[in-house]
């Protein structure tokens, strides 16, 4: 493995820290009044012109982001149908939802991908990025081939993969067949269908995962290897106690991101199967879906969204504390 | 520097504050510059037919000509039911919407469209309609909300070419479910093509399943009390079930891809993949025109089979005035409903010109038969007046047109039909996919699941 210098910098951490002005860290003697009116005056006009950078900023968010998500928390409580005016019911809204045997189903299915998104698609960057470390001729033509589905938009990757999978002419079943296996219902059984949804997604999600993952490795330093190897340390031993402890803050930060995202399903099962087969692969984003756009009952989806939102904030409570500790360590 | 960034924030906040505040004047109003009322529709074909698209702008100018002071403005908009309230609400709906059978009733009961009974009433031939059809665009208290277009009746859709390399008679179609069954079974062996294919998402499943159960005698909502309960554990039903998991799992004739909409079963059907579906003789439009269905001699219409029901299910596209549209608007509108869709369905110089138009291109399909409008005599005359255009081999319909009088047409579920396909979807999604799918535990989980659906919506 190649040794680079290390790259890590501590700088952009203080970036994010609020900077303070010499002047209000200074230890020397309080200045009399004329040059505090103006510092005054001078800090009144610098807030004044802060606030009028931030204001497009706010705006933006205010009318894009934050007044949609305190009116999807009001229409939670509310049945309406877009047209009459909303009627308040309290946690009626909620109640139904917990009636909904496929509010469970869809939690399920949810985790479930969760699950399988971690044993598959969750390694295989790890495991790609550790070959493509390796090699030494063509490393960029290597990069290109494994970003490329990123690039590709995520509907026409999953037509693609659509026809991959299809149980009759499909490109895998015609691979498989002539090895004697098959042919598989991949998407057409309950049983195949979520860990299908799973494969497209790795490979499509990929190619971020094993840059970050390639630009972690080569600033490991190439010492430690050395070292080990000169200790009698084989590959197994290499990889297990160097290269692994070296990424930990790089595994554990695309850990949480690819938790975060795969909660957020949506996209594979709505193309791919609609939710079947038997529901097998209704995620809670795609019932969510269903409840506001084919039932109509926007309130119920905004109430399923609120809880949604709750677990996910949850869940980048734990992201964010586990980033500080990394930050400090 | 500190005063030219202040400038620069006040400009860029102005600017953006603008910009926003001028979102408000993209939504399309129908503020008439000239004076004139403008009345957008949605029904205007896109320009890929261009026999239809032609069609359609002299409509608008003969219109436009007769009706001084209204200015109609076609979209080739496709209503979408995903986006349709989001966009009423926005008051970003066209004044005219097109949609398919499937919706009057959701719409109706969400109270997203207007009555036109009223105006549509003034009409000379109004009391002509077909009952049948007006039917299912009434709410409760007699107020009709639309004009029907090319109404139909389900029926069973095959490939005759299939059916002769299998050695069956085009000219005698299956006219029962076991000879589905053996027909299916007969053209898998022989072919390897799928022999009959049942759609099976996007609640397709449920309305196929729905067509089916009628076929055997099944209902699947009944009201009691003002109120409306599913009734899916019919021995009909049961039955049509039974019947789909034995030719998937004992006769294995429903070929390999199951999991399908009806626009992948008609593209597969117009590439020569399949030998039957349930579909109506309009399917034969988007056979030919949609997905390029290069033999369409190969197309063939049988009424829907039977096994005890002697009923199938009606479908059809209706035009709608959207609650959006302000009285001037739906006035209007429905003057545009009426001229371009009731008149030319009722008198035969207009649909003969109609025909002829559309005839010019070969690409169009002229004579595809629908159910009577306005009552089958009236329908008979039409049909004579365009007779010198029909470019459909009327042949290939005729064992569905013959067959058609002897079937009860019978409307989609009334009261929520779409809950009670979703609910349904799945349940034919596990008879298609699952060898040990317990049709009987299957149903009453569907049943119990949509009927707390349905009575929270009528609390």
């Amino acid at each position: 493995m190649r040794s680079l210098p290390r790259t890590r910098s501590s700088r952009p951490m203080t970036l994010l820290t609020p900077s303070r002005s010499p002047a209000a860290v200074s230890k020397g003697p309080v200045p009399k009044s004329p040059p505090m009116r103006r510092r005054r005056g001078t800090g009144a006009r610098k807030q004044l012109t802060a606030w009028l950078f931030l204001v497009p900023a706010l705006l933006v968010f205010g009318l894009f982001a934050w007044w949609p998500i305190v009116r999807s928390l009001l229409l939670s409580f509310q049945r309406t149908n877009l047209v009459e005016p909303a009627v308040w019911v309290g946690l009626e809204n909620f109640r139904t939802l917990f009636d909904d045997p496929l509010l469970a189903t869809a939690v399920g299915n949810t985790l479930f991908f969760v699950a399988l998104g971690l044993l598959i698609g969750f390694p295989a960057p790890l495991i790609l990025a550790a070959v493509m470390s390796t090699v030494r001729r063509g490393a960029g033509v290597y990069r290109f081939l494994v970003y490329l589905p990123v690039v590709i938009p995520p509907v026409v990757a999953i037509l693609l993969w659509k026809w991959f999978y299809d149980p009759g002419s499909g490109l895998f079943n015609s691979i498989l067949g002539r090895i004697g296996l098959g042919p598989y219902p991949w998407l057409e059984s309950s049983d195949s269908a979520m860990l299908s949804l799973v494969l497209e997604a790795t490979w499509a999600g990929m190619g971020g995962a094993v840059l970050i993952y390639l630009a972690a490795m080569v600033s490991i330093p190439g010492e430690l290897y050395e070292a080990a190897e000169v200790d009698g340390a084989g590959i197994r031993r290499r990889v297990w106690h160097v290269m692994l402890p070296q990424l930990r803050s790089v595994i554990g930060l695309l850990l949480l991101v690819q938790l975060i995202g795969t909660v957020q399903v949506f996209t594979e099962p709505y193309v791919f199967t609609g939710g079947g087969p038997d529901n097998a692969t209704l995620t809670i984003l795609l019932l969510i879906f269903r409840y506001a756009f084919q039932d109509g009952e926007y309130g119920q989806a905004a109430a399923l969204s609120f809880l949604m939102v709750l677990a996910l904030a949850l869940l980048s409570a734990v992201y964010l504390r586990a980033t500080r500790s990394w930050s400090t360590s | 520097m500190p005063r030219n960034f202040r400038y620069a924030a006040i400009s860029g906040s102005i600017a953006l504050t603008a910009t926003l505040a001028g979102c408000s004047s993209l939504t399309p109003t129908s503020a008439e510059t000239s004076g004139d009322l403008v009345v957008r529709v949605q029904g205007m074909p896109p320009a890929t037919d261009k026999p239809g698209l032609a069609l359609f702008k002299k409509q608008v100018a003969d219109f436009e000509k007769a009706h001084p002071g209204i200015k109609v403005k076609g979209s080739t908009t496709v209503f979408d039911p995903l986006t349709f309230s989001a966009k009423l609400s926005g008051g970003n709906v066209e004044d005219v919407i097109k949609v398919p059978l499937t919706e009057p009733q959701r719409l109706i009961r969400q109270k997203q469209v207007q009555p036109i009974t009223g105006q549509l009433k003034e009409w000379e031939h109004f009391k002509e309609f077909n009952p049948q059809v007006l039917q299912q665009l009434t709410d409760d208290g007699g107020e009709v909300y639309g004009v029907p277009q090319n109404p139909y009746a389900q029926g069973l859709v095959y490939n005759r070419e299939l059916f002769e390399q299998a050695g069956l008679d085009p000219d005698k179609p299956p006219a029962t479910w076991e000879e589905v069954r053996s027909a299916a079974q007969r053209i898998s062996e022989k072919t390897g093509k799928a022999g009959f294919v049942h759609e099976s998402k996007d609640n397709q499943g449920g309305w196929q399943l729905t067509m089916l159960s009628y076929a055997f005698g099944g209902e699947l909502q009944k009201q009691e009390n003002g109120k409306y309960t599913a009734t899916l554990t019919g021995e009909p039903t049961k039955k049509a079930l039974r019947l789909l998991k034995d030719m998937r799992w004992k006769d294995d004739s429903l070929g390999r891809t199951l999991l399908v909409n009806q626009n992948d079963v008609i593209k597969q059907f117009a590439a020569g993949q399949v030998g039957m579906f349930m579909g109506s003789p309009g399917t034969y439009r988007l056979a030919k025109m949609q997905f390029g269905m290069e033999n369409t001699d190969a197309f063939g219409a049988a009424p829907m089979p039977q096994s005890g029901g002697d009923a199938t299910l009606t479908g059809g596209d209706i035009y709608m005035v959207p609650k959006s549209a302000d009285k001037k608007h739906a006035a209007a509108a429905v003057e545009w409903l009426t001229f371009a869709y009731a008149k030319p369905q009722y008198s035969t110089e207009i649909a003969a010109a109609q025909a002829k138009a559309l005839s010019a291109d070969p690409k169009s399909a002229v004579g595809v038969p629908t159910l009577p409008v306005f009552g089958q005599k009236r329908q008979t005359e039409i049909n004579a007046a365009i007779k010198p255009y029909v470019n459909v081999k009327l042949d290939h319909f005729k064992p569905y047109i013959g067959g058609l009088a002897t079937l009860e047409l019978k409307p989609e579920p009334p009261y929520q039909a779409q809950k009670l396909y979703t609910a349904l979807d799945p349940v034919v999604q596990a008879v298609l996919t699952k060898r040990d799918a317990d049709i009987d535990s299957l149903l009453a989980a569907a049943e119990k699941d949509v009927n707390a659906q349905l009575a929270a919506d009528q609390k």
